[in-house]
């Protein structure tokens, strides 16, 4: 169970909601993860870190699927069910 | 391909094995078998060991396990299964083990999966892209277990 209220979508300000359409559409989902509205919390954290992540995943001189493997590997590792 | 990395990390660093290519401080806290003294079933697995990396010595952690020669004729033939082409490439295999050896802080795992990688193509901007997804990815898994955030994605999500 969260020790912490996460913050609904529809709960930010909309600025970070078209960023939660954006992470949605990322994905190809239809909901806003509870990391991205957890990060918006604090907006002045989470947008950047949002665009850091965003740029860090794009295909580049790896693909994006080869950094969701590695993104996979280190929650493996870190036993992170999330 | 993740519990052989993580568990050859874990004999490496526990035992203090000298890494095999950065210049190492470490005095291993066990012996280690020299490779003229082993049985030539042992030294047969060895050869193939320094074949499959290109290597012209034997990597420490496995002349440890030369120990029981039959131990390590089975864990090294699981361990070259898993890391050979198959679905998933040599190269993206070990790049994955890299990161599993930066996540898990193994100084030898770093050593020994950065240079396979580099052998098999690393360039340094694939480094620097790798080396960001594990820090992004060491930052939200640390935050979603300090909250303990419940995963939200559907297991079934992108299932093929």
């Amino acid at each position: 169970m969260e020790i912490v209220h996460v913050t609904e979508a529809d709960e930010l300000t909309p600025e970070d909601q078209r960023f939660c359409e954006a992470t949605k559409a990322w994905f190809k989902i239809d909901f806003v993860p509870k990391m991205s509205r957890v990060l918006l919390t604090i907006p002045e954290f989470g947008r950047p870190y949002g665009r850091a992540s965003r740029r860090a995943m794009m295909d580049g001189a790896l693909t994006r699927a080869q950094k969701e493997l590695i993104a996979t590997m280190v929650s493996a590792i870190n036993v992170c069910e999330y | 391909m993740a519990g052989t990395t993580h568990a050859v990390n874990s004999v490496a660093d526990g035992l203090r094995l000298p890494l095999d290519f950065a210049l190492s401080p470490r005095l291993a806290a066990v012996p280690l078998p020299e490779v003229g003294e082993v049985a030539p079933e042992v030294k047969a697995v060895f050869d193939e060991i320094m074949t499959f990396y290109a290597m012209d010595h034997v990597p420490a952690v496995y002349r440890w396990m030369a120990r029981d020669g039959g131990f390590l004729q089975g864990y090294w033939r699981a361990v070259r299964e898993a890391f050979s082409d198959r679905k998933l490439d040599r190269l993206t295999k070990e790049i994955l083990a890299f990161a599993a050896s930066m996540t898990a802080k193994s100084d030898y795992g770093v050593d020994f999966h950065l240079r396979e990688a580099r052998r098999l193509g690393l360039s340094d901007p694939m480094l620097t892209e790798a080396v960001e997804v594990v820090q992004l990815f060491n930052t939200v898994t640390k935050i979603a277990d300090a909250l303990q955030l419940q995963p939200d994605f559907p297991h079934t999500v992108g299932k093929r």
